[in-house]
């Protein structure tokens, strides 16, 4: 495959950021069809518009997922990238790897692909992009006996689960995040790789309320780690703040001058419960007041930490825009206890899920993701289904308009009357 | 009384194969047997696929249940 | 053995999900797994972390573009196994994340990187531009209504002293969905760049019947502005096909991704919506979305001056304006949007006015306003 003229790529080569053309000519000395990746995206850049067609079948026998069909529109000037399917591999829970495991993925990949990657892909699986039909199933093959590794998810299916860092890097981490969305990961393999659900469903575990996979905003079902007790203090490390010795927000904005740090300013002052106050230089905190926002404990990493009875808040439907439009996740389960039981099985959070699940398969419409069903017949339904308790943390204010449906069964003597007997009182 | 296994993927076949519609949602196969539950019927499909009797077709971000061969697709236009 | 073309099924094995995590966790991260005491970044870019035991991990992040090769991934690996006993790991938002043991093994780490050219920019910690997480668009995705990799990479080379400094009020998110469908999610973006289609599909009667299921395409449209239709092919013949009603397109696309002889992409259709305001985290004020500012701004490849320009002017603006910790959102929400649109320059037009469902949430229902220059 010939190199290509790039005039317009080679204006991104310029400049402080890394730059993916020089990457993609450099490995297009290895693999050149890398060439074809740059030829079809110049002209993508002339044209502006896309060059790329997406096929329907493609996939590796039995699974309905993990692989994405491409194809280029104008395969004869760029054989190379004729097909260019993704394939998408499930990630190790964090995404924590060793240069061994890599090492085999990239051999893998030049055997059988481009040689480009997404490192990651939104959802979070390593993405290898671009291969053709053929090579699947021999790639398939390697990858499951020599590699050890699988497939992540795509179409109606569960897709590939993802975690924050959590208690492997963090000192905020309220559950085992990794163990979670492996074990989650691991049991529900079948609806992983083949399609069982009206649209997408996605999991994400974060291990704490400042929430650094974006589980509140993503996910059809997060899990986002609190804890019910008093935050941990540290009145030496208090101290040791206020008079200087640390850097207040573990020194993110060591950049500017900010002034001296001031205790009411950035902490006290912005408590959106206004649930702390100064006595002498004792930090107090009315912890039934407070709501867990993390602001004081991310200000003042070295004497504030989380309490001990840690769990997580489950939270369900969030999704992006397309079709109703933005969701967030609508808090449902306000604590869990996080834990495994002797089976190695988190069986609560499973019970939680497929709760969810048998309702929504049955009641869901074709491309509704959860969140859209839970709109659509309303959180009281949802919150019936799921056998939950309702409560006013389910709620941000009560409802404003008076149009409740009422049952037949909450309502004395029933919805039938007999409308002579009323006419016998109240003439027409 | 539910039909047994064989039976509904013989229903989910037959739909498939001589429906009007060439590509169908798993939701499209309830109907097959009004008394199995959406996994019985998710199971019982994504069989046939194991079979090679079915393909499965996606758009990337919803997949969907042809017979084989029936599915439209770029590569087979 | 070895795949076997003729006996595609011998000894599959499936279903056995990725590896288990621990074995690649370094040795300082698995022995103080759940221990950790606090942390603190000793400079953009370098973080450490304390265990309770007193154990220290070095952490040192390094922007890199999400499309990356199995060369550089290789590269990535020959510093792992140098500096970092063969483990790295990556971040949600790109960035890979070096660890090592002790204070004294960051700076040769960091002079290794250093020497390797520009592919290893140390940063994207505290008060920063993190690395703009973003989508596929022209180099493979098929319903993109701009670039992806193009346009992040002229904002980043733009934004770069940000992601190596600690100098803005709060984290900045950047983030960039090449269509409407947001595959990547930005609507919770501090600055969202989001490619945004403008004509409504066309319509090839000569291909819909081989490519396509009408119903699909009917169902796909949010509004019914996809009704069926009797037309004539390019031959002559009757042919059961499509139309579409302009007036009801939202311009999502979704019709396209159920019937592919319905393509929307436009050259001067196609360009960038911005959106601002949005974050994830629960720190003081609950998650919030990115708001439409800006409607469009055309795709003027291949460095997007005009889309660059208006992401640098809104960081300025509020890393001039804001109070430390306020993130861009909760800057907007406590000046006003009116005080947002003034500060900024940004001008105001109808677009940013919500006429879609759910649209009677973002209407002024108080007598409290700021008289900005908007009012004449």
């Amino acid at each position: 495959m010939p190199k290509h003229d790039t005039p317009l790529l080679d204006e991104l080569e310029k400049g402080p950021w890394p730059s993916f053309v020089t990457d993609l000519k450099r490995q297009a000395e290895k693999k050149p069809e890398c060439f074809d990746i740059l030829g079809q995206l110049e002209l993508s850049f002339r044209d502006k518009i896309t060059h790329w067609k997406h096929g329907g079948i493609v996939g590796v026998f039995g699974y309905g997922g993990g692989i994405v069909g491409r194809y280029s529109d104008v395969p004869d000037r760029f054989p190379g990238v004729a097909h260019f399917h993704t394939v998408r591999l499930n990630q190790p829970s964090s995404k924590f790897y060793s240069s061994a495991k890599l090492r085999d993925i990239c051999n893998l990949w030049e055997k059988y692909g481009s040689g480009m990657t997404n490192m990651h892909g939104s959802t979070g699986d390593l993405v290898l992009l671009g291969t053709t039909t053929p090579n699947l199933e021999p790639l398939f093959y390697e990858l499951t006996h020599d590699l050890n590794q699988d497939l992540g998810g795509s179409g109606s299916n569960l897709r590939t689960p993802e975690c924050c860092l959590g208690r492997a890097r963090c000192e905020w981490g309220c559950y085992d995040t990794q163990d979670l969305c492996h074990t989650l990961t691991m049991h529900y393999q079948d609806e992983i790789h083949r399609p069982a659900f009206p649209y997408k469903f996605k999991f994400k575990f974060s291990g704490c309320p400042n929430d650094c996979v974006a589980a509140i905003a993503r996910s059809d079902f997060a899990v986002i780690g609190t804890w019910r007790d008093d935050i941990r203090i540290d009145q030496a490390a208090v101290k040791g703040y206020i008079k200087g010795d640390f850097i207040p927000n573990a020194g993110a904005h060591s950049g500017k001058d900010w002034g001296k740090f001031d205790i009411k300013k950035e902490v006290l002052d912005l408590c959106p419960t206004e649930c702390m106050w100064m006595e002498g230089d004792t930090l107090k905190i009315d912890n039934s007041e407070c709501t867990r926002c993390m602001h004081c404990i991310n200000v003042m990493p070295r004497a504030l930490r989380p309490g001990l009875k840690q769990g997580a808040t489950i939270c369900v439907g969030a999704k992006a825009p397309i079709l109703d439009g933005a969701q967030f996740a609508t808090m449902t389960i306000p604590f869990l206890e996080v834990k495994k039981n002797e089976d190695g099985e988190y069986a609560e959070v499973v019970e939680v899920i497929e709760k969810i699940w048998d309702w929504w398969m049955e009641v869901g419409k074709n491309r509704e993701r959860v969140g859209e069903t839970i709109m659509r017949v309303g959180l009281p339904t949802f919150l019936k289904v799921m056998e939950v308790t309702p409560l006013p943390q389910h709620i941000k204010e009560p409802r404003s308009n008076p149009y409740v449906f009422w049952q037949e069964d909450e309502v004395e003597g029933g919805f039938e009357r007999d409308i002579k007997e009323f006419r016998k009182r109240n003439a027409q | 009384m539910a039909l047994s296994k064989d039976e509904l993927k013989a229903a989910i076949l037959e739909k498939a194969l001589n429906g009007p519609k060439a590509q169908l949602y798993v939701k499209d196969f309830y109907a097959c047997d009004p008394e199995a539950g959406p996994r019985d019927v998710k199971n019982a499909a994504n069989d046939l696929v194991k079979e090679g009797k079915m393909d499965f077709w996606s758009s990337g971000s919803t997949t969907m249940y042809a017979a084989k061969g029936r599915a439209k697709d770029e590569e087979h236009r | 053995m070895g795949y076997d073309p003729e006996n595609p099924m011998a000894d599959r094995i499936t279903d056995i999900g990725p590896p288990h995590y621990e074995q690649f966790f370094p040795p300082v991260v698995k022995k103080n797994y759940g221990k950790w005491l606090y942390h603190e970044l000793i400079q953009p870019g370098v973080l450490m972390h304390k265990g309770e035991s007193g154990d220290e991990c070095y952490t040192v992040r390094v922007g890199a573009a999400r499309l990356i090769s199995i060369e550089l991934i290789r590269e990535i690996c020959d510093v792992a196994d140098k500096h970092c006993d063969g483990y790295v790991r990556w971040t949600t938002r790109n960035n890979v994340e070096f660890m090592v043991d002790s204070k004294a093994k960051v700076q040769p780490l960091l002079d290794d990187l250093k020497g390797r050219g520009n592919r290893f920019p140390v940063g994207g910690t505290g008060a920063s531009v993190s690395n703009c997480v973003h989508t596929q668009g022209w180099i493979h995705c098929h319903t993109p209504a701009t670039d992806a990799s193009g346009v992040v990479k002229a904002v980043m080379d733009e934004l770069f002293d940000y992601f190596v400094s600690h100098k803005l009020p709060a984290q900045v998110r950047v983030a960039l969905a090449c269509c409407l469908n947001m595959c990547g999610a930005v609507h919770a973006s501090d600055i969202a760049i989001l490619g945004v289609h403008r004509k409504p599909p066309m319509i090839d009667h000569d291909a819909i019947t081989g490519l396509c299921e009408l119903p699909l395409a009917i169902s796909a449209c949010p509004l019914g502005a996809v009704k069926p239709a009797t037309v004539k092919n390019s031959a002559g013949e009757d042919i059961k096909s499509v139309k579409v009603n302009a007036d009801r397109c939202m311009f999502c696309g979704n019709c396209y991704t159920m019937c592919p002889a319905m393509p929307l992409a436009d050259p001067d259709g196609d360009g960038i919506a911005i959106l601002v305001g949005g974050k994830v985290s629960n720190s003081r004020k609950a998650p919030m979305f990115s708001k439409l500012v800006i409607p469009f701004l055309p795709n003027t490849p291949p460095r997007w001056p005009e889309t660059v320009a208006a992401v640098k002017n809104i960081l300025e603006t509020y890393a001039k304006d804001a109070r430390k910790y306020e993130r861009v959102g909760e800057w907007a929400a406590r000046i006003g949007w009116e005080k947002f649109f003034e500060k900024t320059g940004i001008p105001f037009t109808i677009k940013s006015v919500d006429d879609y469902r759910l649209a009677y949430d973002t209407w002024r229902t108080t007598t409290q306003f700021k008289f900005t220059s908007h009012i004449k």
